[in-house]
């Protein structure tokens, strides 16, 4: 007997439509379900396949994804999974990304809705980012590997078709962004001299984890002639220094600096940990209080941080960040000298969690979730 | 604001045009699909306070009617 029968037997669960890829999609496309991209028909069987990675039970709900607040059976997100062409071996990482977003402290609600561009990106640490070939080096958030092209656009279709984040209803962002498709990488943690995000962030080296953060596209920094830490930090401090994004104007922010792997090893050859590297940047990424137009500096500035521009001239730096501890430092890519900066929407919290089979245990191999 | 007009408050939401679809959905998602929404001209960010006044003066008699509505 199929384990998808009670989700079948739901009202409205399955549609009959003709055995044609362009109809089904044309359909797919009609009723908003879509990415605007060409899906994966999402037949019973290939659903059922998917949830071969998946030890939870299938019709219960693991979250609510807003603003909809649909429940995110792992079911319903096998259906986004077939949809988006990942493998079933992906699937228990897209569930997980899925329930990060989920935690309160990320704002999933105001990530979907706001008419600014975040879009939730998706990094990933530990031994099953690699085991499953998610992309963490050359062209880490580029066409190319299927891990990191799936795994996120699994997620945009969850967003979109259990949270409701249809453009106009339920997704407001002003002009879109490229990274609404997918945002999903692995930190490169074989070429970085410090310890990785989850590893900071206390999780075992072993753990498997996504951290989520609801963020803009990357900014480019380039940076091909300085030879010494402080020359790359300087540069990267001095490209964050901008007047308008989101979290100039949040007290608690956590933006990310992406650290390409020949910038990473210039600075850590300089002696710099990465508490050290993060320190620098909050200090010395700022902007002079003359670079805001007067209404941001009345309205925004003065009103956010009462007291402390009060008497603050043109030549006043303004922090882009509060504190050290709150900037998420990441190495990802390939061979090059750039790095980059990756803004927040502000009212978002990144969250760290791990992957764990149903018993409670960190996994430690994709194929502890496999019943193939 | 669902959850107060569950309780039986008077309650509507403000809301600018190009929200409308937003609020109408919401709205159903939190089980009040009549919440009224008081409709008033988009944009809201970076108003003075004469054009913030002008905008009150819009919701102003919209808030009044579903008062009334909902006193009857």
């Amino acid at each position: 007997m199929s384990g998808l029968e009670t989700f079948m037997q739901a009202p409205n669960a399955t549609i009959e439509v003709a055995d044609d890829f362009d109809e089904i999609n044309r359909l797919f496309r009609e009723r908003g379900w879509s990415d605007g991209l060409p899906i994966v028909p999402p037949t019973a069987v290939r659903v059922e396949k998917m949830l071969t990675y998946c030890d939870r039970p299938w019709h219960e709900a693991i979250c609510k994804v807003g603003p909809r607040y649909g429940e995110a059976t792992p079911a319903r997100i096998a259906v986004s999974a077939v949809m988006a062409g990942a493998e079933p071996r992906y699937f228990p990482l897209i569930m997980l990304a899925i329930e990060a977003m989920c935690e309160k402290r990320f704002n999933l609600y105001g990530v979907q809705a706001t008419t600014h561009n975040a879009a939730p990106l998706m990094i990933f640490n530990g031994p099953i980012a690699r085991e499953v070939g998610i992309n963490s080096g050359h062209n880490a958030f580029g066409p190319g590997a299927q891990a990191n092209a799936t795994i996120g656009r699994a997620v945009r279709l969850a967003l979109v078709n259990i949270g409701g984040a249809f453009p106009t209803v339920g997704d407001m962002c002003t002009y879109g962004s490229p990274a609404k498709y997918t945002y999903c990488a692995a930190e490169n943690e074989a070429a970085s001299p410090w310890e990785p995000l989850h590893v900071e962030r206390g999780y075992n080296i072993d753990d498997t984890t996504v951290t989520v953060v609801g963020a803009e596209c990357p900014h480019n920094i380039n940076d091909h002639e300085s030879i010494t830490a402080e020359g790359v930090l300087q540069t990267i401090a001095g490209s964050m220094g901008v007047a308008g994004v989101n979290d100039v104007y949040h007290d608690v922010c956590e933006p990310v600096v992406l650290i390409g792997i020949e910038h990473a090893k210039t600075i850590a050859d300089g002696g710099f940990t990465k508490a050290a590297v993060k320190k620098f940047i909050v200090d010395n990424a700022n902007l002079p209080m003359k670079k805001f137009s007067r209404e941001n500096i009345e309205r925004r500035l003065r009103f956010w941080f009462p007291g402390k521009y009060e008497n603050a001239g043109p030549e006043t730096l303004v922090p882009m960040i509060q504190r050290p501890e709150d900037l998420i430092v990441v190495v990802i890519g390939g061979a090059g000298k750039h790095s980059a900066f990756i803004p927040t929407f502000g009212a978002t919290l990144s969250v760290t969690r791990a992957l764990k089979c149903a018993d409670g245990k960190p996994a430690r191999s994709v194929e502890e979730f496999g019943r193939g | 604001m669902s959850e107060l007009r569950k309780r039986g408050v008077i309650t509507a939401v403000i809301c600018s045009e190009p929200f409308k679809k937003l609020g109408t959905a919401q709205s159903r998602v939190f089980g009040t699909p009549n919440l009224p929404l008081i409709m008033i001209p988009h944009p809201l960010g970076g108003l003075s306070i004469e054009q913030v006044g002008a905008r009150a003066e819009i919701a102003i008699p919209q808030i009044l009617a579903v008062i009334r509505e909902q006193l009857k």
